[in-house]
């Protein structure tokens, strides 16, 4: 019982020192909390932590169901981050550089484990699934659950990386040029293009699906 | 491609409209609701490409608990400092994990410490078993119940019935940590250490003050500061500050507001004031049972819409039931520890 009280103190130390870190650093550009936490700043570290711990995760489980795996991998990234302090390069989108070594550092490992070589998230089919929630604005729109349900399965016929790129589009906010970053796409314009495939092929149910009821 | 010529895919890829939905700000809302004012009829399209970007999301739907956050935190923090140790000194490996977890602990305290300006970080860095072995006091008021608790360090704590409070013997030289569950009013002594409440996983942070915490039946927390300042933490991240005759309350359902408060009605009853204002009759009935340690039972119907408002100070059960009664024309009966109210 002592134990877990101590425990329960010293958590509640964590979170208030991580919420006194995103006070000061809410507003800073990406950049500059980079530089701040490359020169050993801890307040800047435990911003970086707070704000993109729980969206790593997120993203991380959607390759690999294994819990294990994913926080291992998310601790070794700042483990590793942390050593390099003093010699780290300029990083634009933290959350992008962050997102491009966990989507890494999974594949990597779950290659060691199954001693096979897939670098490419494509051969993980069934990653990255999506789904349309169906409370609100769909609602007010009047489309109905199963017509969301055609979208919804629509896109899920979508290639993985196809999937991936919308759901760091929408529901992650990215641009495009960090989606490239993810994606380790050499240009912007990869990314364009894959986004612009993937909504051509589900336009036409988008399309009869969202307004066939208004004719 | 000028926008009143897009169809629903290509605001789907439009880099600036996506930006709009998932995270509006001054710039793009300008823009937006301008244009959509002057396009009218692109209005339907807009409103769809919308909605589906909002309700993408993915669709395994798991979230980092509480506990795995912290666990990988302190994982990564404390491998940075086995690293140091282990150039250092070959030493037994459950030696030097117990040994940086205490300087994690020790230099999180000196963050809270400087945050605060102060500067008391005497001799929290020799003896390892400050942080190993902490013995707690649990005090606890049934119903009926009220006390008052003098800390080590001169503190006072009224302690209101139907709460219970836990604390180190002895805190630690950098912070003063309770934990508290109900309802409580802090007088707290100032001597340069935070003195923290926790409760219901808000943080209440503290340095020379006088306040009251009430976590009611309902959910909700309520944090009235009476003199002083008092910093406000939940678990999402949210901090707000206090001044003087101002109070927080933080409802279950995680929203929150600042309001006044009138002393008595809040504070009223660490002086053995029992205060109704316009309570409703569960309210009524709540405060009754805390106070005198009885269950109110009810026959018949309360008229919608009743409330009562009345003042006791220290009075018996007998003459605010009496009082009650006066007003609402309410009959009581009192079984030993058992109360019925009939409302013809």
């Amino acid at each position: 019982m002592t134990n877990s009280t101590k425990n329960q103190n010293n958590q509640t130390v964590i979170l208030i020192e991580h919420a006194e870190a995103v006070k000061q650093y809410e507003k800073k550009p990406d950049i500059e909390i980079w530089a701040a936490f490359n020169r050993g700043d801890e307040k800047a570290f435990n911003y970086i932590y707070r704000f993109h711990a729980t969206a790593m995760f997120e993203f991380g489980i959607q390759i690999t169901n294994d819990i294990g795996v994913v926080q291992d991998c998310i601790q070794n990234i700042f483990i590793y981050l942390r050593r390099k302090r003093g010699e780290l390069k300029e990083v634009h989108s933290i959350k992008a550089y962050l997102f491009k070594s966990l989507q890494r550092e999974i594949i990597r490992k779950l290659n060691k484990i199954k001693s096979n070589e897939s670098k490419n998230i494509d051969s993980f089919e069934d990653s990255f699934q999506i789904e349309l929630s169906h409370e609100t604005k769909l609602i007010q729109l009047e489309i109905e659950t199963e017509k969301t349900l055609l979208i919804e399965d629509a896109l899920n016929k979508l290639t993985t990386r196809q999937r991936q790129a919308i759901l760091l589009l929408y529901k992650e906010g990215m641009s495009y040029k960090e989606i490239a970053e993810v994606l380790e796409f050499s240009e912007v314009k990869s990314a364009r293009k894959l986004i612009y495939r993937a909504l051509d092929s589900i336009k036409s149910i988008i399309e009869t699906k969202m307004f066939g009821s208004h004719k | 491609m000028k926008y009143n010529e897009y169809k629903i895919q290509h605001f789907l890829s439009d880099e600036f409209f996506i930006q709009w939905v998932v995270s509006p700000d001054d710039d793009n809302k300008h823009f937006w609701e301008k244009w959509l004012s002057e396009h009218p009829e692109k209005r339907k399209t807009v409103q769809s490409a919308a909605a589906i970007i909002k309700a993408i999301r993915y669709k395994k739907n798991l979230e980092l608990s509480d506990k795995t956050y912290i666990d990988t935190f302190e994982n990564i923090i404390k491998h940075d400092h086995s690293e140091t140790d282990r150039l250092q000194k070959k030493s037994s490996s459950s030696w030097y994990i117990f040994f940086s977890m205490r300087k994690i602990a020790a230099s999180i305290f000196i963050g809270l410490i400087c945050w605060l300006g102060y500067s008391v970080i005497s001799k929290s860095t020799e003896e390892p078993a400050l942080t190993s072995e902490i013995s707690y006091t649990t005090k606890k008021n049934p119903f009926g119940k009220k006390s008052m608790i003098t800390l080590s360090e001169g503190t006072v704590i009224y302690l209101n019935a139907g709460s219970e409070i836990k604390y180190p013997r002895e805190f630690s030289d950098s912070s003063r940590n309770v934990t508290l569950t109900g309802e409580a009013f802090f007088e707290v002594k100032k001597d340069g250490r935070p003195f923290i409440v926790k409760t219901d996983n808000k943080i209440i942070h503290v340095l020379g003050t006088s306040f009251n915490v009430n976590q009611s039946y309902t959910g909700d927390v309520s944090v009235a500061l009476v003199s002083g300042k008092v910093r406000i933490n939940d678990e999402l991240g949210n901090q707000v500050l206090l001044d003087p005759k101002e109070m927080l309350v933080m409802k279950a359902d995680g929203g929150f507001y600042k309001t006044e408060f009138d002393p008595l009605e809040i504070i009223g009853w660490k002086d053995k004031h029992l205060i109704f204002n316009r309570n409703t009759f569960e309210e009524v009935k709540m405060k009754i049972e805390k106070w005198y340690g009885v269950e109110v039972k009810l026959k018949g119907k309360i008229k919608p819409g009743w409330t009562y408002t009345g003042a006791y100070e220290n009075e018996t059960l007998e003459n605010v039931l009496e009082g009650i009664k006066l007003t609402s024309g309410f009959n009581y009966k009192i079984n030993n520890k058992t109360i019925t109210i009939s409302t013809y």
